[in-house]
């Protein structure tokens, strides 16, 4: 590829492993220094090609030893601009493992590497040759980049001198990233890690809203079906928006007719009531409806106890894994509760009337502030009535639905679908308030689980028409 | 191409003593080798005279509790795999990974699918793999490690032991994994019970490629527990399975 390099360059050494037996010096590390950063420029503030070098070079290493380093890229073009930095810098890692003899790991303050005993014996004895085949493939691969310089730094002082500017600088970056959202992006992700066991389920990471095993967000989605298209994590067209509040696009709808075998055909990503995102069964935690005061509670896998219905996290888990899509119930990450669209189309944190107290501390900071003490947790409330006296004492904003509903029980008979059932709220009793509209109506058949017991106690039950068609 | 041998038995068979002397054999011989403690009851590294005080399993949770603490848009995959490497104790002639404290709670669908990309990776870099590993091979049904060469079960010589080989056999089966070959090794034989050996293996189609007798030597060491990799070239074992390496084409 490029015959003015002692060393061969191809993505076929990406993974080759400098050992220790093998290693001439170590780079930056667990045991020590260092950091990697593209910053965008003007494109007359640098020099195409040129490489700066601030402390000792290879050659003048020892064999064995270990050594601080920063390397900055500095880049300029057209089509340059600030966002792009990050995308560039971790392309760092992958054009100096294309190096022979050459081991980089990690990123940001996080590097570590490694150059062989082999490498130098064939003719690497400068950090400038590196840089510049680094710098050859960046403008290679990456052609927006029409001009980049590098400065590279050895010297320990000097390095930490640069450390703070580069934090400063991620930091900003992760800002920045934090503050992307579905309406931003025309890509979404599925995951089918847990098909295996959840046949029907139908996994969508967006910006907003991270994999329901907390594990995979929209970049982790990103990275993943980049490198391995076919592989378990991969694109989705989020096509024609259907419900913006709910976050019903086409594309999802399409892939999760493909994905459930036809089981299912419309989900809402943020929605709990409504066509809500399946469950798989490795969800960290756990919603579910409380008829009683209309509110949702959460439950994660570390709460041993009862939540306010009775029921401990492994039978509601029990109830509402398998890739199904139950209203009532729903299976999130814990990102989730951090994300701006937080069951948004349901009244977002509103609704949320109880979760465990270690729970609500790990999110605590992202509970918006005229709610948090409203929210109660087993401390507050261990059952119905204890709940309800929690929030009428708090006001919680869940009281003023209450007074609605009053109004209407007694105004509107012959509205909408009313059918409070047991079907998948076991604990309920009876005078319990409406339940939204719609609820128990978007599941398809079969989707509710087989086997259950449907009681119906003090229902008011209306319904206009009731067509029954056979099934396409 | 490298070469990934499994070497499983019940517990106290002496597997770890093989899998010890069969990379003391490989490394003699310029192998670059991959050790892997797969057994949760690590104690590989002590009878290859080395320390390894963290594992696979800690770096699995460190990526766990860390993940949300993470900048959204790193690659995990990446700080995964120099968690790994941080973790490889490197030694003269080899490299020792241990697996370590075994899956908690929640989900690791996810970080064991990265795991799976990253041994992927790493396994390529040497010539053989040893994997010491308990019997009931739970690391291949997660497929962390995907294919395996040879399958070895040590076996004490008793029937049960043997039983043991043809379980694990059936457990292949089942498993889907994709392992070439199995063949037992018999451990700790003395001249009583050395036929009886080969009769219950050709009884139940297993290759015995290879008898350990009783070794003196290693007994004294397994009383003070001092390693076995600095055994003496005319040991018992040593020589036995300097055999059984060559007839593995090692």
């Amino acid at each position: 590829m490029a015959d003015e390099f002692p060393f061969e360059i191809s993505p076929m050494f990406e993974g080759e492993r400098v050992r220790k037996d093998g290693m001439y010096v170590e780079l930056a590390g667990p045991k020590s220094k260092g950091f990697e950063l593209v910053k965008s420029v003007e494109m007359d503030e640098i020099e195409d090609g040129k490489f700066t070098l601030i402390g000792p070079d290879l050659s003048a290493m020892e064999e064995g030893s270990r050594h601080p380093i920063a390397m900055i890229y500095r880049i300029a073009g057209e089509l340059v601009e600030q966002d792009l930095e990050a995308i560039v810098e971790r392309r760092n890692h992958d054009f100096q493992n294309y190096i022979q003899g050459v081991m980089h790991l990690n990123q940001r303050y996080d590097i570590w590497i490694r150059v062989s005993k082999d490498a130098m014996k064939k003719g690497l004895n400068s950090f400038e040759q590196i840089a510049k085949a680094t710098m050859m493939l960046f403008k290679n691969e990456l052609p927006f980049i029409e001009k980049i310089e590098a400065t590279y730094i050895t010297d320990l002082a000097e390095v930490e001198k640069e450390l703070d500017g580069a934090i400063a600088t991620y930091t900003a970056r992760d800002e920045r990233t934090r503050d992307l959202h579905d309406e931003d992006v025309d890509v979404f992700y599925g995951c089918t890690l847990c098909q295996s066991f959840a046949p029907t389920n139908v996994c969508v990471v967006t910006p907003d809203r991270i994999s329901l095993c907390g594990a995979i967000n929209w970049f982790d989605g990103r990275a993943a079906a980049k490198v391995d298209p076919e592989g378990p994590q991969f694109a989705i067209e989020k096509g024609e928006i259907i419900d913006a509040e709910g976050g019903e696009y086409s594309g999802v709808n399409d892939l999760a007719k493909s994905l459930s075998n036809g089981e299912y055909d419309r989900i809402k990503i943020h929605s709990f009531f409504e066509y809500p995102h399946t469950s798989c069964g490795c969800f960290e935690v756990v919603g579910f409806y409380i008829p009683e005061v209309d509110g949702i509670g959460w439950v994660d896998r570390d709460f041993t106890g009862t939540a306010p219905n009775g029921l401990p996290f492994s039978t509601m888990a029990g109830q509402t894994g398998g890739g199904k899509q139950i209203v009532g119930f729903l299976g999130i990450g814990i990102n989730y509760f951090r994300s701006p669209k937080f069951i948004e189309t349901d009244g977002g944190w509103d609704r949320v009337v109880w979760m465990p107290k270690h729970l609500k501390d790990k999110v605590l900071a992202d509970i918006p502030e005229d709610i948090v003490d409203k929210v109660a947790t087993e401390e507050d409330a261990t059952d119905l009535e204890s709940l309800k006296a929690f929030l009428t004492e708090k006001k919680h904003p869940i009281l003023e639905r209450w007074v609605e509903e009053e109004e209407e029980d007694e105004e509107v008979v012959e509205e909408t679908t009313t059918a409070a059932s047991t079907m998948q709220m076991p604990t309920m009793t009876a005078g319990a308030p409406m339940m939204p509209a719609g609820l128990g109506l978007g599941s398809g058949s079969g989707s509710g689980g087989s086997g259950v017991k449907i009681t119906l106690k003090n229902a008011k039950v209306s319904i206009d028409r009731v067509i029954i068609k056979k099934s396409e | 191409m490298t070469r990934v041998i499994a070497i499983t038995g019940k517990g106290g068979t002496g597997k770890t003593a093989i899998a010890a002397l069969l990379i003391r054999y490989l490394t003699k011989g310029n192998k670059i080798v991959l050790a892997i403690d797969a057994d949760p009851d690590t104690n590989l590294p002590e009878t290859l005279g080395c320390e390894a005080e963290t594992g696979i399993g800690d770096m699995r949770e460190f990526m766990l509790n860390e993940r949300d603490n993470l900048p959204p848009d790193v690659n995990k995959e990446s700080i995964f795999e120099s968690k790994i490497y941080e973790v490889l104790t490197e030694m003269p002639g080899y490299d020792l990974l241990v697996m370590g404290r075994p899956e908690g709670s929640g989900c690791y669908c996810y970080a064991n699918n990265l795991l799976r990309g990253i041994m992927d990776r790493l396994v390529k870099n040497y010539d053989v793999v040893i994997i010491d590993t308990a019997a009931g091979l739970e690391h291949f049904s997660r497929k962390i490690i995907r294919d395996v060469d040879d399958l070895i079960v040590v076996t004490d010589g008793s029937r049960r032991g043997l039983r043991t080989g043809e379980r694990i056999r059936e457990l292949v089966g089942e498993l889907e994994a994709n392992v070439k070959n199995i063949y037992v090794i018999a451990n700790k034989v003395t001249e009583a019970n050395k036929d009886k050996i080969s009769e219950t293996a050709k009884e139940l189609k297993l290759e015995l490629i290879g008898a350990v007798e009783v070794d003196e030597m290693i007994q004294e060491r397994d009383l003070v527990g001092s390693p076995l990799f600095d055994l003496p070239d005319d040991s018992v074992a040593v020589r036995e399975i300097e055999n059984i390496a060559k007839k593995l084409k090692l």
